[in-house]
């Protein structure tokens, strides 16, 4: 691009100095803070105070940070399955759904099969559930894209609006084994006890946590040793070369998006096991599973960033929740406004980490005339 | 039941076709030119509470439509300038865009949630064609924004297939080397085609607002006809005209719910009929999956990929 006498250029970096790796993100939520700045101005509150209570609140209390790791806590394991399609580019936006199933998943066997087990038989049953139906929801958009080609975009978001409904229907709509019969009131029946985890002392954090967390090392782990991570990064870089390698696309297509459902749907289980013990339509408001792909985009796709950024985005949720305790609320929605401008400075401030801008001053040609 | 219900039922069917050829011909004008823009849904529910926000303030159609469009235009400048200038995902740019749309309006539109719309865009009588019986209701009973964007799919398609810009467009889509090599600028072309597509997209936000929207809701409003209107453009095979039949149709899954309900009509759990737009959006995608469906579709060939002169 040439602007009067400047050419002004992108140009790729050959090796990117480490502190940009941390500039990046930090400037991106600065930046952030101040779209969100000015919108809560616009509505009459003071931007330094709101965003300095909800610093606060969110992150600078005990009680504020065991309420955002505890919220935290699915948020990772959407944040890992988002991040776990989208290094290999498939790009599974369904997670808000197959969370939804992961939950349904969850109770179902919480309900049914946790009966008489023992609590170190059931919780891991009840989770593995809740995966296995997170999984079972990818399905259809996972074999279309590996067998057909069809885009997964469309397909596996639309199904979110098709779980959101059948959430509904298990609860208001219908009397069956997930609404709670003690009740006229619409509301989920109540897990096994044995099939549940208390939370660390008076806190809201679980120790479903360490789960989300070991995960997430885990992942990372395995994807940089394993023969598997090995082949889908060859994948992700160049299909072609992948196939010429004797790699099955196929195969990869379908096993990545299908952990990548199962990792949403353990998302849900968490919730069941931990603070709701049910089917709860009040999960289906909060939007984790659209806010995971945010947390992964954030943390470059790195499993173990994803720890970080997830339990910076819980922050801001459980800092905006609190800030609706006040004679003039601000609205929650800010933390998604927030969300939102952080994930854009950063899909920008992206490619100044990998390319240098470069301003040179150039000489105008006149023609002769 | 009565004929009368079906009667309405179309009309309202070929009435919320509209948001979606509106949405479908922004975003065909983007994906033609080899952007595909996924922040539709946000950028509806921004025109729509935009619009809602502005006639609540000053009673003025004219002036929150026109403020929706903005909107649409500056949210379209944002991914563009992401993924053109910065060359940036477009996939992840795009739902940036819904998050960040989704958050805003809830954020913006809370003081007047619930509250009903302030003005309305009434529809227009076609003197004795809406007299016609049947056909005149359902086909001559709707505001000027239905038939104009009649005309404007018609616009778009002779403006595609039938002027020199427009073979620029499509060439751009499919061969940007070519289009580069000719000496005209290719990200000047996306980036006017983008903030068009947005323009329109916008607009499709604030008219559904106010003609059929009742009242603000930040999840009721558009729930989910962005994502509707994405498939619609493979539906549509990325040509304007074909667009106009696919939104009727799924404009019709869309009503029926909302009909079936109003009757009283009870074969199935309400909720289950609500997933019928979705499920059979899914289904029109995996028919048109197919290997034959896939060579008679002909999407633009270089969908999504930024065009990066010195990696030819």
């Amino acid at each position: 691009m040439i602007i009067g006498n400047y050419r002004i250029e992108l140009e790729p970096r050959l090796s990117t100095p480490k502190w940009l790796y941390a500039a990046v993100p930090a400037l991106s939520l600065l930046f952030a803070f101040v779209v969100g700045g000015v919108f809560i101005g616009l509505t009459g509150h003071s931007p330094i105070g709101t965003l300095s209570l909800l610093i606060e609140r969110g992150y600078a209390s005990t009680k504020g940070i065991t309420n955002t790791l505890g919220s935290a806590t699915p948020l990772i394991c959407t944040g890992l399955a988002a991040a776990f399609a989208f290094r290999m580019n498939l790009f599974n936006i369904g997670e808000e759904g197959q969370m939804y199933l992961g939950m349904i998943g969850s109770a179902w066997a919480g309900i049914v099969l946790a009966g008489h087990l023992p609590g170190f038989v059931a919780v891991p049953m009840v989770l593995l559930f809740g995966a296995l139906c997170g999984a079972l929801w990818v399905l259809l958009p996972a074999v279309l894209r590996a067998k057909l080609g069809t885009s997964e975009i469309v397909s596996s978001l639309l199904l979110n609006y098709v779980a959101l409904n059948l959430v509904n229907y298990f609860i208001f709509g219908s009397r069956g084994i997930f609404r709670d019969p003690t009740t006229s009131f619409p509301q989920g029946r109540l897990i096994e006890e044995s099939a549940r985890l208390g939370s660390f002392g008076t806190t809201r954090t679980y120790p479903t946590v360490l789960i989300a967390v070991a995960l997430a090392i885990g992942l990372y782990w395995f994807m940089k040793r394993s023969n598997y991570g090995y082949e889908t990064s060859v994948f992700a870089d160049s299909p072609n070369t992948a196939r010429y390698a004797g790699m099955s696309s196929t195969k990869l297509t379908l096993s990545v998006l299908l952990f990548s459902g199962a990792l949403a749907g353990l998302a849900g289980s968490m919730y069941v096991v931990g603070p709701a013990g049910k089917v709860d339509p009040g999960l289906l408001q909060i939007g984790l599973g659209y806010a995971g792909i945010v947390v992964a985009a954030l943390a470059r796709y790195n499993f173990v960033a994803v720890i970080l950024t997830a339990i910076l985005f819980a922050g801001l949720r459980e800092g905006g929740a609190s800030l609706q305790i006040s004679s003039n609320p601000v609205p929650i929605s800010i933390a998604v406004v927030l969300q939102g401008s952080v994930l854009l400075f950063a899909l920008g401030g992206e490619v100044f980490r990998r390319n240098r801008l470069r301003i040179r001053r150039v000489q105008q040609v006149s023609v002769a005339s | 039941m009565n004929s009368n219900v079906w009667i309405l039922t179309f009309s309202d069917a070929i009435s919320i076709a509209t948001t979606l050829i509106l949405a479908t011909l922004g975003a065909i004008l983007t994906e033609r030119s080899g952007v595909i823009n996924l922040g539709v849904e946000g950028i509806l529910l921004m025109g729509a509470v935009t619009a809602f926000l502005v006639s609540d303030g000053t009673g003025n159609l004219w002036l929150a439509l026109f403020l929706s469009v903005l909107v649409g235009v500056a949210m379209s400048a944002v991914h563009a300038t992401l993924t053109i200038t910065l060359r940036a995902n477009q996939i992840v740019a795009g739902l940036a865009l819904v998050i960040f749309g989704n958050g805003l309006s809830q954020f913006i539109g809370k003081p007047v949630e619930g509250k009903t719309r302030p003005v309305t865009i009434e529809p227009m009588k076609l003197g004795p064609l809406s007299d016609i019986p049947v056909l005149g209701p359902i086909l001559f009973g709707h505001d000027i924004f239905t038939y104009l964007t009649w005309a404007g799919a018609l616009v778009c398609s002779l403006y595609l297939n039938r002027t020199r810009p427009g073979l620029v467009l499509r060439a751009t889509g499919d061969a940007p080397a070519t289009v580069d090599a000719q000496g005209v600028s290719v990200a000047m072309i996306r980036f006017v085609h983008t903030i068009l597509g947005g323009a329109l997209m916008g607009l499709a936000g604030g008219w559904f607002m106010l003609a059929r929207g009742t009242a603000w809701s930040q999840s009721a409003t558009t729930n989910g006809i962005g994502w509707i209107a994405l498939s619609l453009v493979v539906f549509a095979a990325w040509r304007p005209l074909r667009a106009i039949a696919g939104a009727v149709l799924f404009g019709f899954t869309l009503q029926v719910p909302f009909t079936l309900q109003g009757q009283q009509i009870n074969i199935l759990p309400p909720e289950i009929v609500q997933m019928l737009p979705y499920v059979a959006t899914l289904f029109v995608l995996v028919m048109l999956s197919t290997p034959r469906a896939r060579r008679l579709l002909g999407a633009p060939k270089m969908l999504g990929q930024p065009f990066v002169r010195d990696e030819r």
